[in-house]
C-alpha cells in the first residue's frame, strides 16, 4: 500500500510547499508513489489518516504546540520541511528580543489577552516541541531534495542528509571563493545539500541549512582580518537565520576585541 | 636537468598554436578542454575558440582531475523490477586537455599508481585512454606555489605534448605517439634549433628562481619528519582552527578518495550508482554502520591529511603525494592547510628512521580480477532469525559457482537503490554455490535485507581482504575469542578447522565468545556441536543476565574466561590467537593473552573499518598506512601494535 501523506503549515510564507507544488508534471509521478490526503496549497480535500505528516514553518503559539502534538500522534514519520520548521528559520529573529516587546511592537497597545490566536511565546523549531524523523532543510528548499527523501521514504530508506559543509558542493562548482571576493559566507559551516545554489550565484550563504558546528572565535578572526572583512559584515550574515556562531556574551567581547 | 632531445621538439609560432587549438576545437571528434579565466582566477573549461586559451595562468582553481575522475559520476544504471540487468556507465567523448602544468601531470601519473593498479578503476582507465595531454610549463608562478621545491615544475614525461613559450613561439616537446600524430595532422611547425632547447632551459631556469614560497625539507624527507612527530602540538595547535570543510582535500589534485550511493528516480525503478568526491576532514569519513566514528577528532583527521601525503602514499608507492601546487592553502580559509607551512614548522624536529612504522608491508592477493564496481548477480536462499537484532542470510551466486572465500575475508553486500555494506562471510569455504552471512539491523542496506525475502535478487562483490591464512594455524593449540557479533566471522574459521578433513591439522581449540546477554548468543546449537569434537573447549560468557532469563553460565565481561585457561610455557608458544569482536574489546583481551604467555606474533586479531570499495581506493577504511579492505581485516598483533589509530 502507497504511504499516506499529508501537509501542514505553521508560522511560514508557505514557499516550501509552493516548491513542491512547482514540481508540476512531477507531482503525477509523485502521487503515484505516494497517496497526498492532505495539502492545502493544491487541494482542498483532507483527512486526519495519514503516515507521513510534513511540516512546514515553526511554533510560534501554546495552540501551534497543541495541534503540532495532535499531529505526531496521527503520524508514523514527521518530517520537518524547510529552515522554519528545521531551525526555526527567520521566525527566530525576533527571539532576540523579549516576546512582550515584540507583540508591542507589532500590535501596538490592542489588548489581545483572553484571544489564543494573539497569544504568542519564542519561537521554536519543530524538534523542539516533538522528535523530528526526517529533515527537509533550506530556505526555500531544493526540489530535488525533496523528491529523493519522499522516494527514500517509498523505499523504506532512511534519507540522507548531509552532514559536511556548503563548502564541499561549493568546490565541487569550481567557484571562486566569496570571501576572496571580500563577501563574508557562512557556507564552511552551515550543512550542504543546496549544490551551493546561492555561492555559485554570487550570494554568499546566509545558513539556511543550519550551522554543523561552532567555529573557534580566534578563527573566525584570524579569518576576518585575513579577508580585511568586518564585524559588521558577519554579523549581517549571521542574523538572519539566527546563527549564534558566537554567544551574545562572546560577541560582545568579540566585537571590542576586533573592533574594525 | 635531463638533457632535451633537439628530435622531439618542434617550433610553432604563436598564430600557428592558435590555429593547432581552433582545428582541434573544429574537428569535433573530441572535446577541447584548456584553461580559461574565471573572474581574477582560471579553470579548466571547454573551449570554443583558441582565443580563450589562458597559457598565462599561475593556477587553477580545480586541478584538472576533474576529467578524470568527476566530483559526481555515474557508475552504472540499473532497473529495479531487472536488477541484474546492470550496464556500466559510458565515458564521455575522447578528450584533449590543453594547458596542463607539470605539478598537475605528476599528480595524475600518481593517481595511475592508485587506479590503474592490478584493480583498475575502469571509468578512471577509460578516461586516461581517452584523453590526450598537452602540458606548459609554466609562466606565471602561483602566490602560494612550491612546486620548484617539491622538484614538480618541471616533468619530463606523463604529456603527449608540453608547450614552453618561447617568446613569439613556442616549443613543443613531444612525448608520445599520439601526441606526435595530433601535431602532424592538425599543426604546421618547424624543426628546433639548438638554440631553442637553450632556451627551454633557460626559461624553466628562471621560472624556478620565481618561486618565493620553498618546503625546507626535500621530500624523501617528509616521511622520517612526520615520523617523528606523530605527537607533535602541531596538529592539536593548528586543527583548533579548522573549519572541518574539507575545501583543502576537494582541491586537491592527489586526494582521490571517493564515495558512492544510490539514487532511484520518482518511478521507484530506475536509479543510478553515483560516485562523488570525500574527504577524510569531513567527520562522518570514517563512519561505520553502527555509529562508531574511527577519527572522531579533529586533530586526528588533520593529520591524517598531511600523512597520507607525506607517509602513508609514501612508503606504498614510493612518491610523497603532494605537488606544490599551493591550492589547498588558498581553499583553506583559516590557512592552516598548506603542506609547506606545516613541513617547514616541523623542519626544525626529530627525524625517524622508522619510515615504515605505520605502514604493513604485504603482497595482497587478488581473487576477483572483474570490473570492480560491478556486483555479481546473487539469491538470497534462506532467512534465519538468530536474535532479535541479528539475522542469517544464505545467498547463492547466480553463476553457481562457489564464492571461493577464505575464513576472515568479507563481501559488499549491493542492494540497488540502497547501496552497499561490507559484511563478513560466516560460512566456511566449501564447493558449495552458496554462502552464509550474518546481519545486524542497524542501517539502510542490513534493514533491507532484513525485509527481502528467499528468491530476490541482491548483488556481491568479493570476497575481499586477506582472510586467515590458515597454513599459519597447523600444528598449534588455538584460541579463538569472540565478542558479540565477532562471532559470524569467527565461525567461518572454527568451522574450517573444526571440518573433518582438516580437524587433525590443528592440536587442541579453545572458543571464547562472549555476548551481551543470553538472548544475544549466535549459533547456540551449533557451540554444542563444537563441544563434542574432541579436544575442543567452549567457554561462554553474558555481560549482564536479567533474573528471570535462563542462564546457568558465567556472567561478566570476556576477560573473566581468562583465568579458567591454563596453558604451561610449552602450550602458551604453540597456540595462535584468534581475537575478533567490538572495537572496545581488543585490548583487554590482547593484555590477558599477553598475560597467559602467548607471543605478540602468535596473535591474530580482525578489524572492522568502513570498506566502502574494498579495492584499496576510496580511503575510508584506512587505519594509519594500511588499507583494511586490502591488508586486512586479519592482522598479526606483532604488525599492527605501533599503529596509534588500530586500537583507540
Amino acid at each position: 500500500m502507497k504511504p499516506r501523506v499529508a501537509f501542514f503549515d505553521f508560522a511560514s510564507c508557505e514557499g516550501c510547499q509552493l516548491q513542491i507544488a512547482n514540481l508540476e508534471g512531477e507531482i503525477l509521478d509523485l502521487i503515484e508513489i505516494v497517496d497526498v490526503v492532505s495539502f492545502r496549497e493544491v487541494m482542498k480535500e483532507h483527512s486526519d489518516e495519514y503516515d507521513i505528516a510534513i511540516i512546514e514553518g515553526s511554533i510560534t503559539r501554546p495552540m501551534d504546540e497543541k495541534r503540532l502534538r495532535k499531529i505526531r500522534r496521527h503520524a508514523k514519520i514527521l518530517v520537518a520541511l524547510g529552515a522554519c520548521a528545521t531551525i526555526g528559520g527567520v521566525n527566530k529573529i525576533r527571539n532576540h528580543r523579549p516576546v512582550e516587546q515584540v507583540k508591542k511592537e507589532v500590535y501596538g497597545d490592542t489588548d489581545f489577552k483572553d484571544n489564543e490566536f494573539f497569544d504568542t511565546f519564542q519561537t521554536k523549531s519543530i524538534n523542539e516541541v516533538v522528535p523530528v524523523d526526517c529533515y527537509i532543510h533550506g530556505c526555500p528548499i531544493n526540489r530535488d531534495e525533496f523528491k529523493q527523501v519522499i522516494i527514500a521514504l517509498a523505499l523504506g530508506k532512511k534519507p540522507e542528509v548531509p552532514n559536511y559543509p556548503v563548502c564541499v558542493e561549493c568546490k565541487k562548482n569550481e567557484n571562486v571563493c566569496l570571501f576572496e571576493l571580500g563577501k563574508f559566507c557562512i557556507g564552511p559551516i552551515t550543512r550542504a545539500g543546496c549544490n551551493a545554489i546561492c555561492p555559485t550565484n554570487g550570494s554568499p550563504c546566509d545558513g539556511c541549512r543550519g550551522i554543523l558546528q561552532k567555529p573557534q572565535i580566534e578563527c573566525i578572526m584570524d579569518i576576518l582580518e585575513k579577508y580585511d572583512l568586518t564585524y559588521e559584515e558577519m554579523k549581517r550574515r549571521c542574523t538572519m537565520y539566527n546563527m549564534s556562531i558566537f554567544n551574545p556574551s562572546e560577541g560582545m567581547t568579540f566585537a571590542r576585541r576586533g573592533s574594525k | 636537468m635531463a638533457e632535451i632531445d633537439c628530435k622531439v621538439v618542434k617550433i610553432i609560432v604563436k598564430k600557428d598554436l592558435n590555429s593547432f587549438v581552433n582545428n582541434l576545437i573544429k574537428d569535433k571528434t573530441r572535446e577541447i578542454v584548456g584553461v580559461k579565466a574565471k573572474g581574477e582566477k582560471f579553470v579548466f573549461g571547454p573551449l570554443e575558440n583558441a582565443d580563450e586559451l589562458r597559457l598565462d595562468y599561475d593556477v587553477t582553481i580545480l586541478p584538472p582531475k576533474k576529467y578524470f575522475l568527476p566530483p559526481i559520476e555515474t557508475l552504472m544504471d540499473f532497473n529495479l523490477e531487472k536488477p541484474f540487468d546492470v550496464q556500466e556507465s559510458d565515458v564521455e567523448k575522447p578528450r584533449v586537455i590543453v594547458g596542463m602544468h607539470p605539478y598537475d601531470i605528476i599528480a595524475l601519473e600518481q593517481t595511475d599508481k592508485l587506479y590503474l593498479d592490478s584493480q583498475k578503476d575502469d571509468f578512471y582507465r577509460k578516461r586516461r585512454d581517452n584523453t590526450i595531454i598537452i602540458g606548459t610549463d609554466i609562466q606565471n608562478v602561483s602566490e602560494r606555489s612550491f612546486a620548484a621545491s617539491m622538484k614538480t615544475n618541471v616533468t619530463e614525461s606523463g604529456f603527449d605534448l608540453m608547450l614552453t613559450n618561447l617568446e613569439g613561439k613556442y616549443a613543443v616537446t613531444i612525448g608520445s605517439e599520439k601526441g606526435k600524430r595530433l601535431l602532424e595532422k592538425y599543426a604546421k611547425t618547424t624543426a628546433a634549433t639548438d638554440s631553442d632547447i637553450k632556451k627551454i632551459k633557460a626559461i624553466r631556469k628562471h621560472i624556478a628562481s620565481q618561486y618565493t614560497k620553498k618546503v625546507e625539507i626535500d621530500k624523501k624527507e617528509w616521511s622520517s619528519v612526520l615520523v617523528a612527530n606523530y605527537d607533535h602540538p602541531i596538529w592539536e595547535k593548528k586543527s583548533d582552527e579548522c573549519l572541518e570543510c574539507s575545501s583543502c582535500t576537494m582541491v586537491c589534485p592527489t586526494c582521490f578518495c571517493y564515495d558512492v550511493k544510490d539514487e532511484v528516480s520518482l518511478n521507484l525503478k530506475d536509479g543510478q550508482r553515483i560516485r562523488t568526491w570525500d574527504g577524510c576532514l569531513l567527520r562522518d569519513f570514517t563512519k561505520i554502520g553502527s555509529g562508531e566514528v574511527f577519527r572522531g577528532d579533529v586533530k586526528e583527521r588533520y593529520r591524517h591529511r598531511f600523512f597520507r601525503k607525506g607517509n602513508y602514499l609514501p612508503e606504498r608507492y614510493g612518491f610523497v603525494a603532494c605537488v606544490g601546487c599551493g591550492r589547498c592553502g588558498t581553499a583553506c580559509l583559516p590557512d592552516i592547510a598548506n603542506p609547506c607551512d606545516v613541513m617547514n614548522e616541523l623542519s626544525h624536529f626529530e627525524r625517524s628512521d622508522d619510515t615504515g612504522r605505520f605502514f604493513i608491508k604485504q603482497k595482497t592477493e587478488i581473487q576477483d580480477k572483474g570490473i570492480i564496481h560491478i556486483p555479481k548477480g546473487a539469491t538470497l536462499k534462506r532467512k534465519e532469525k538468530l536474535t532479535v537484532m541479528e539475522m542469517l542470510f544464505e545467498i547463492e551466486l547466480d553463476d553457481k559457482k562457489p564464492l571461493g572465500h577464505k575464513p576472515g575475508q568479507f563481501v559488499e553486500v549491493s542492494i540497488f537503490g540502497i547501496g552497499e555494506a561490507p559484511i563478513s562471510v560466516s560460512s566456511a569455504p566449501s564447493k558449495s554455490s552458496s554462502f552464509e552471512i550474518v546481519v545486524r539491523k542497524v542501517g539502510n542496506v542490513t534493514s533491507k535485507l532484513f525485509a527481502m525475502s528467499v528468491g530476490d535478487k541482491l548483488g556481491i562483490r568479493g570476497p575481499f581482504g586477506n582472510g586467515f591464512n590458515v597454513k599459519e594455524l597447523e600444528k598449534k593449540h588455538l584460541l579463538f575469542t569472540s565478542g558479540g557479533l565477532g562471532i559470524a566471522p569467527m565461525r567461518s574459521l572454527i568451522n574450517h578447522v573444526l571440518d573433518k578433513n582438516n580437524r587433525k591439522k590443528f592440536k587442541n581449540i579453545t572458543i571464547l565468545y562472549g555476548s551481551k546477554c543470553p538472548d544475544e548468543i549466535l549459533f547456540m546449537d551449533e557451540v554444542e556441536e563444537w563441544k563434542k569434537v574432541d579436544d575442543v573447549r567452549c567457554e561462554l560468557t553474558v555481560d549482564q543476565c536479567v533474573d528471570d532469563e535462563c542462564w546457568t553460565g558465567c556472567v561478566g565481561l570476556i576477560t573473566t574466561l581468562f583465568p579458567k585457561i591454563k596453558l604451561d610455557k610449552y602450550d602458551s608458544e604453540n597456540t595462535i590467537a584468534v581475537i575478533i569482536g567490538p572495537p572496545v574489546m581488543y585490548k583487554f583481551v590482547i593484555q590477558c593473552l599477553l598475560t597467559l604467555g602467548i607471543p605478540e606474533e602468535n596473535i591474530f586479531v580482525s578489524l572492522e573499518r568502513r570498506m566502502k570499495c574494498g579495492v584499496g581506493k576510496c580511503g575510508h577504511c584506512q587505519i594509519n598506512g594500511v588499507y583494511v579492505c586490502k591488508e586486512g581485516p586479519v592482522f598479526n598483533y606483532s604488525q599492527i601494535k605501533h599503529l596509534p589509530e588500530a586500537f583507540e
